[in-house]
């Protein structure tokens, strides 16, 4: 019976003492001996978020108390407007605290974090790893239908991606996939390390949430909204959806947990390099 | 964009913030008040061709892009996903049993 209450009380406490960073080790030894069954339900304990400005560094606050990272680091952000947008991401937890639909509080949180102690230059050759497998260099080896619509679709986001970096990249349509030239990756892994450590992290996730270098750049640079570039990403899926049928819980999920995941990779590049945001006083230069 | 295609952004982006605010006064919360700030603030570039004013309505499509995308995700979630096991209470309640420590 005793057992029972304490696991009750204990994932609040573990959960309040995370979020707050009031880390009792002696609490945390008692916990693992003891089996959580309530994992998922992590209630929501504070009534009002709000941003706190000390010298231009923002942080975040569930009532009084300051948000902390899942390390226990003070959770440090430069950017108005995305302090503000992490804020609203705690504000839109209702009864459960889904800490998994949380882009922009996992972004920051890894960035300050840094777990795997990763480097910029590690995190870039990561990024342009996926090149070698990028969604839209891979084309269907029949002339069918797919790959009409690959040519129509996928053919003028080649073309521009291609001169506005200067690069020439081609298509395949046989298994062992595209030949990337060195120059070609010379070019991207300058471009891409000319971001800060916090937007190459957003990249990061963009890419691994598309699967696709090109498609994640041409995101960023305006040139493709976010909703089609998940449609772009998933071009096979919604031809075949569309002459199998469609699956709401599968297809629609998918959809908007990508739209979700490069909406938020998009936003904190943005709100990362842009000075405009990084100090709000100043103003719009016009070009 | 146009003038019309700015405020309907705008519109849908505070209808979006209505849902997931807990603040009883949408005017009070302060990212609504930010948002406006910078409509306000870029609004007066219009005739020019302003390089930020093209980020600032980039990112206020994809902002609302991902407010929507987050609120849809849950709901086809809430909508298909198992709702667990019955609690021991309910199991009870169903048999008509009343639990050790209910009153009498």
């Amino acid at each position: 019976m005793i057992l029972n209450i304490f696991a009750d009380i204990l994932p609040k406490c573990l959960a309040f003492n995370r979020a707050t960073g009031n880390f009792n080790k002696k609490l945390c030894y008692q916990i693992l001996l003891i089996p959580n069954r309530h994992y998922a339900a992590l209630k929501r304990f504070y009534r009002r978020t709000g941003i706190l400005n000390s010298d231009g560094k923002f942080e975040i606050t569930l009532d009084q108390r300051k948000l902390k990272t899942p390390k226990g680091n003070p959770f440090i952000i430069n950017s108005e407007p995305l302090a503000l947008a992490v804020a609203a991401e705690w504000d839109a937890q209702k009864e459960k605290i889904w800490q998994s639909s949380m882009h922009l509080t996992a972004l920051c949180s890894t960035a300050i974090d840094n777990p795997n102690n990763l480097t910029k230059s590690d995190l870039v050759q990561h990024i342009m790893s996926y090149l070698d497998t990028d969604t839209v260099l891979f084309q269907s080896s029949e002339a069918d239908e797919l790959y009409e619509l690959q040519i129509q679709e996928w053919e003028p986001i080649l073309k521009w991606f291609c001169k506005r970096y200067d690069v020439k990249l081609e298509a395949a349509r046989d298994i062992s996939g595209p030949t990337i030239s060195h120059e070609t990756k010379n070019v991207l892994t300058k471009h891409l390390s000319s971001f800060n450590f916090w937007a190459v992290h957003g990249f990061s996730f963009g890419v691994e949430a598309l699967k696709s270098v090109i498609l994640t750049l041409c995101c960023t640079d305006r040139h493709i909204s976010v909703e089609k570039a998940v449609l772009l990403s998933c071009l096979e899926e919604e031809f075949q959806s569309g002459h199998w049928g469609r699956v709401e819980w599968a297809h629609d999920l998918n959809q908007q947990e990508m739209q979700a995941r490069l909406a938020a990779a998009v936003l904190f590049i943005q709100l990362n390099s842009s000075s405009t945001f990084v100090q709000s006083k100043q103003q719009c230069v016009a070009a | 964009m146009s003038h019309r295609e700015i405020v309907s952004t705008l519109r849908r982006l505070i209808s979006e913030i209505r849902y997931i605010s807990s603040e009883k006064k949408l005017h009070d919360s302060l990212l609504v008040k930010y948002i406006m700030m910078q409509f306000h603030k870029y609004k007066e570039t219009d005739q020019q061709l302003c390089k930020a004013q093209e980020e600032m309505k980039f990112l206020a499509l994809s902002y609302l892009c991902y407010l929507q995308s987050q609120r849809r995700f849950e709901e086809i979630h809430n909508q298909y996903h198992a709702k667990g096991e019955r609690s021991v209470k309910e199991t009870a309640d169903m048999v008509g049993f009343k639990l050790p420590k209910d009153p009498k």
